[in-house]
């Protein structure tokens, strides 16, 4: 397979040979105020209409036409268009400055200059966020939030009320690849996961893919959220921030040396645990609750081909109470980047990323005391390459090495505690992937995406590894020395996508990609808890591996204002894993014998209406879908709902922009309950009343529906200055969604049961942020 | 352990509700399926000489009252692994007895029921007996202002031998709704305090408090614990439930269980 691939790719660059004189345009697109690079900005050329491209994750772009003259087109969404007239006799350097888009005035996109993008593009299942739409949703709190955002597109369910989990056709949340500056964010919540650990002030750049996986991502089964962090301006200091209601948070960002070089540093912490001050019991007194994000990034360009880019994050989320009990969980990373230009058609990108998760929980009472740790380690080394191989074909290779260092917990007490010390062997091991793809422009209509990657799990000692049998029982346990290979795994993923142009304003896709997965998220609860344990693929658990398969009609109207799309997936899922009754997950050697293993299978339709222009923006996202899983030991081994099952599920967003001060925004989402497994009676054991189950997820829970809305109102222009305010109303109507059910003894009517729904964020809750810049 | 973090999470559910928001609680209809007329199997056999008992019972649907039909007319006996065979004689309400017997530590027991022409059994193991020396009560961490007391258990565990343990705890001789089952996982060989944390009742000064220090063999603590994790009040999810791992075959439900008892009552200062 991958030498079929590779041989004709060698095929096509030969071909590409050939032909008259060509020669390469290239350039990087920025922002004209700040001088941030514009990431996915399209570029094309009126005479040729079929070889437009866009630009990398650098503002990078790259060429290779015949010689001529030529009008270039650069677009870019919230900017205004910038059209270029060259005579092409010799490689060129084109760098554009797009202004910003403030009129009100509708962006008419003439005939002639088409922005259809979505149409022509063989990628499918892709979404990518409008950052000034994400500042405008209004959320729980006014904490702006891309999770939550994100939720609001079709083919994305939130996880629950006002939580910043997400699942992605059917997939589970740990079947999620989410990169900050390309390092793995293993917990993306604060709080349980009330809000996400993304400050949106730090972010620039989101794109979600949920099917038609380019194949320089890989490692997880059902989406890679792709989130860059702002460069900072490289052209003056600017500090802006804003006061919340429960967070505040400040960003500093300006040239290092202008126009080469910028920064920028953002913060945020909560402050709820003030009020705990005002708290009538003094344990509450004593309590601490809050979490805070740091994200900071500098870059400097020695030269029009070489740069580099550092970024990191940290985020900490603290909750103790006085004496008791305390834990704290946080992520940080780090990743530095080097750009290079080979030449004008090789583009360089190679990445040295670190990433770590860890979580402590305390015990502080008396005779009782503990600490127990966990924690996961990667370092990354990726490297990653795109050569424009002709007007019609841009090819992109690269490889990544790394490296899992997995504590899976540790219980440290003193000789007075009840407790005991507790050491859990580490785990080590490489998780590494080698990619290809190609985009090939066949035909002024069709155009493929295809591409192969190769991944490898190599599972390595020091340690003592076990193979379970189906009862949890050890069969074989064997020892090996540090570095010794205990497992390894290697999966060729193949990765297809392709895109026919009915005309200007029609196309089909189709798509089709396999993904594998080598780590797994262990955790006995739906709900983000920070006691999240990774596990990797081992001697008992085997890659999880999905294929997909998705097909779509993409339609614009109204010259590009209107776009329109509807998708249909359908995905087999192997070797995903779920747990034994009773169990017990937290500093657990023998861990992996609490699994079972099954398959599933997830389906369904997305319908999408989005108006990108104008006054008034929005969308209307609706997906019908089936998700079902299948695991010998549950429901006589036949297929039932999984969780994250909801057959509707429906979200609207609009924002209006009555004039320069004011505008509104409102979001409306309904769906379908999950899947959850209800009693279907009740008997007596050890004098309580005690339930019976006869089916696994057999009921739903009641259908969740909620309206938002918000307001900004832009301050008077200053010179020195600028202030907004925003505005929320968070459950405008005040429904009553069920967050969980109790099944319990009634307190009201002696010898009989209920059921008791309880409701969080059950009424109006209002929000005010003071925003600020200068 | 887990229960601590349920703990925390549930704690950091209520802060935010009472400083921000107001969650609400209202008893909903459900259409519920009808699954019942399952046979329920509950048999101990314990340490402490005196009736041994074992009580068959059906399930009922969710919507009638906490009435559990009995099951009559079944032959019931008791076996042990030296060969002595105990039949159980049939009182009123489906339980079934001996008169005076006691199970001893490190003997291992099984139970056979007869009913509607199927023979269903289950075996379990006495394991060795451990001494509550003593159970305490200090303020409830949550709300220590409000009086609320929270009661500690403490007793030796011995060291290098796996052990699992059940407390029953009663207030002024109401059985408390939570099941509380622990092994010895993280605690092995350590002089133990162990705080039995619940919602149920709530303890205050000069209530009566009884608590019943069971050890249990493996399989019933996995029974207990299992119970005790769908019980746990886990919001925003937890485990699907089910119903959990018996030791009877075939599978019905209920439990069999073999084990040392021994109760320690105060009243609350």
């Amino acid at each position: 397979m991958a030498k079929a691939l590779l041989s004709s790719i060698l095929l096509l660059l030969s071909i590409a040979c050939f032909g008259q004189k060509k020669y390469t345009i290239s350039g990087t697109v920025k922002d004209q105020l700040t001088g941030e690079t514009l990431i996915g900005a399209t570029i094309r050329i009126k005479e040729l209409p079929q070889s437009g491209t866009i630009t990398n994750g650098y503002g990078f772009y790259s060429m290779f036409i015949p010689e001529g003259e030529y009008t270039l087109t650069f677009t870019y969404t919230g900017y205004q268009p910038v059209e270029q007239h060259i005579s092409l006799h010799k490689d060129q350097k084109i760098n554009i400055l797009m202004p910003l888009n403030n009129s009100l005035k509708e962006v008419v996109i003439s005939a002639d200059r088409p922005n259809n993008d979505n149409i022509a593009s063989p990628q499918m299942g892709a979404e990518k966020l409008n950052m000034s739409q994400v500042n405008q949703v209004p959320v729980l709190l006014g904490e702006k939030d891309i999770l939550k955002t994100l939720s609001l597109l079709p083919g994305v369910k939130s996880s629950g009320e006002g939580n910043t989990g997400f699942y992605v056709r059917g997939g589970a949340s740990d079947q999620n690849l989410i990169l900050l500056d390309e390092a793995t964010v293993y917990n993306a919540s604060h709080f349980f996961g009330f809000f996400s650990t993304f400050n949106s002030d730090a972010v620039k750049d989101v794109t979600l893919y949920k099917g038609g996986m380019p194949a320089e991502f890989g490692g997880r089964l059902s989406s890679v959220l792709d989130i860059k962090m702002n460069e900072g301006n490289n052209k003056d200091y600017t500090v802006q921030g804003g006061l919340g209601l429960i967070s505040s948070r400040i960003k500093v960002e300006g040239p290092i040396v202008k126009d080469k070089g910028s920064f920028m540093i953002s913060a945020r912490r909560t402050y709820i645990d003030l009020f705990l001050n005002f708290a009538s019991d003094s344990t509450v007194r004593g309590s601490s609750i809050y979490f805070y994000d740091l994200n900071a990034k500098a870059n400097y360009h020695f030269d029009d081909k070489n740069a580099i880019y550092i970024s990191g994050y940290f985020g900490k989320d603290v909750l103790a109470l006085k004496n008791t009990f305390g834990t704290d969980w946080g992520n940080s990373t780090g990743t530095v980047r080097f750009n290079h230009l080979f030449n004008d058609r090789l583009f360089s990108n190679t990445s040295l990323v670190f990433s770590n998760y860890n979580y402590a929980i305390s015990s502080f009472l008396s005779n009782a005391t503990f600490k127990a740790t966990s924690q996961i380690t990667d370092l990354n080394v990726k490297e990653d390459l795109s050569y424009s191989m002709g007007d019609n074909h841009m090819l992109k290779f690269g490889f990544n090495i790394l490296h899992h260092d997995i504590s899976p917990g540790d219980i440290t007490a003193d000789q007075s505690s009840s407790f005991n010390s507790v050491h859990t062997e580490k785990r080590y091991g490489f998780e590494n992937a080698i990619y290809v793809s190609d985009e090939w422009k066949a035909s002024n209509s069709l155009t493929f995406l295809y591409g192969l990657r190769m991944s490898g799990l190599f599972l390595l000692g020091p340690g003592t590894f076990k193979t379970y049998d189906a009862q949890g029982n050890t069969t074989i346990s064997t020892t090996y020395a540090s570095g010794q290979p205990v497992k390894s795994y290697i999966n060729l993923e193949p990765r297809f996508s392709g895109s026919y142009m009915l005309d200007e304003k029609n196309s089909i896709k189709f798509s089709y990609n396999r993904n594998t997965q080598n780590i797994h998220l262990l955790s006995n609860s739906t709900s983000n808890t920070p006691t999240d344990l990774y596990v990797m693929s081992s001697n008992n658990v085997k890659p999880e591996i999905a294929d997909q398969v998705s097909t779509g009609w993409f339609r614009n109207f109204a010259d590009n204002v209107f776009e329109f799309s509807t998708e249909i997936y359908y995905k087999w899922l192997q070797n995903q894993i779920d747990y034994k009754d009773g169990a017990q997950l937290l500093v657990n050697q023998d861990v992996e014998s609490q699994l079972v293993y099954g398959s599933g299978r997830a389906y369904g339709i997305e319908f999408f209406l989005k108006k990108k222009y104008g006054r008034f923006n929005g969308w209307i996202g609706y997906t019908l879908s089936k998700t079902e899983d299948k695991f010998t030991a549950i429901n006589n081994g036949k297929y039932f709902p999984a969780t994250q099952d909801r057959t509707h599920d429906i979200s609207v967003v609009g924002i209006y922009k009555l004039n320069e001060r004011w505008s509104f925004s409102s979001d409306f989402v309904y769906s379908t309950g999950n899947a959850v497994t209800f009693p279907s009676g009740k008997y007596n054991i050890g004098g309580l009343t005690t339930f019976s189950y006869s089916e696994r997820n057999g009921y739903r829970m009641p259908s969740t529906n909620r309206l938002d809305i918000g307001a900004t109102l832009e301050g008077k222009q200053h010179k020195k200055y600028h202030s907004s305010w925003t505005f929320g109303i968070y459950n405008v109507y005040a429904h009553r969604n069920p967050y969980i059910i109790n099944f319990q003894d009634s307190k009201t009517v002696p010898n009989t049961t209920e059921a008791q729904e309880i409701s969080i964020f059950a009424t109006r809750i209002p929000s005010i942020t003071w925003n600020f810049k200068f | 352990m887990s229960m601590r973090t349920t703990g925390i999470k549930y704690y950091f559910i209520v802060l935010l509700s009472v400083f921000m928001f107001s969650s609400c609680k209202k008893v909903i209809n459900l259409d519920l399926g009808n699954v019942s007329g399952e046979l329920v199997i509950e048999g101990n056999i314990t340490n402490v000489p005196g009736a041994q008992s074992v009580t068959l019972s059906r399930n009922v649907p969710f919507t009638t009252t906490n009435v559990y039909p009995a099951v009559t007319g079944a032959t019931v006996f008791i076996k042990d692994d030296k060969g002595h065979q105990y039949p159980l004689t049939e009182g009123p309400l489906g339980t079934y007895s001996i008169a005076t017997a006691a199970g001893v530590s490190g003997n291992n027991y099984t139970l056979s029921v007869i009913t509607g022409g199927k023979t269903y059994t289950a075996s379990s193991t006495m394991p060795g007996a451990l001494q509550l020396d003593s159970i305490s009560a200090k303020p409830n961490y949550f709300d220590a202002s409000s009086g609320e007391k929270v009661i500690t258990v403490h007793f030796q565990d011995t060291p290098g031998t796996p052990n699992q343990y059940r407390f029953v705890m009663y207030v002024n001789k109401v059985q408390v709704k939570s099941i509380f089952a622990f092994d010895d996982e993280f605690i092995d060989g350590k002089y133990v305090n162990l705080d039995l944390q619940q919602n149920d009742i709530k303890i205050y000064a000069k209530d009566t408090v009884t608590v019943e220090m069971q050890c249990i063999d493996k399989p019933i603590y996995k029974y207990w614990y299992t119970l005790a994790q769908q019980q746990a009040n886990n919001p925003g999810g937890q485990v699907a439930p089910a119903n959990p791992p018996t030791n009877i075959t075939p599978t019905t439900l209920g439990y069999f269980s073999a084990h040392t008892t021994q109760s320690v009552t105060v009243v609350l200062k």
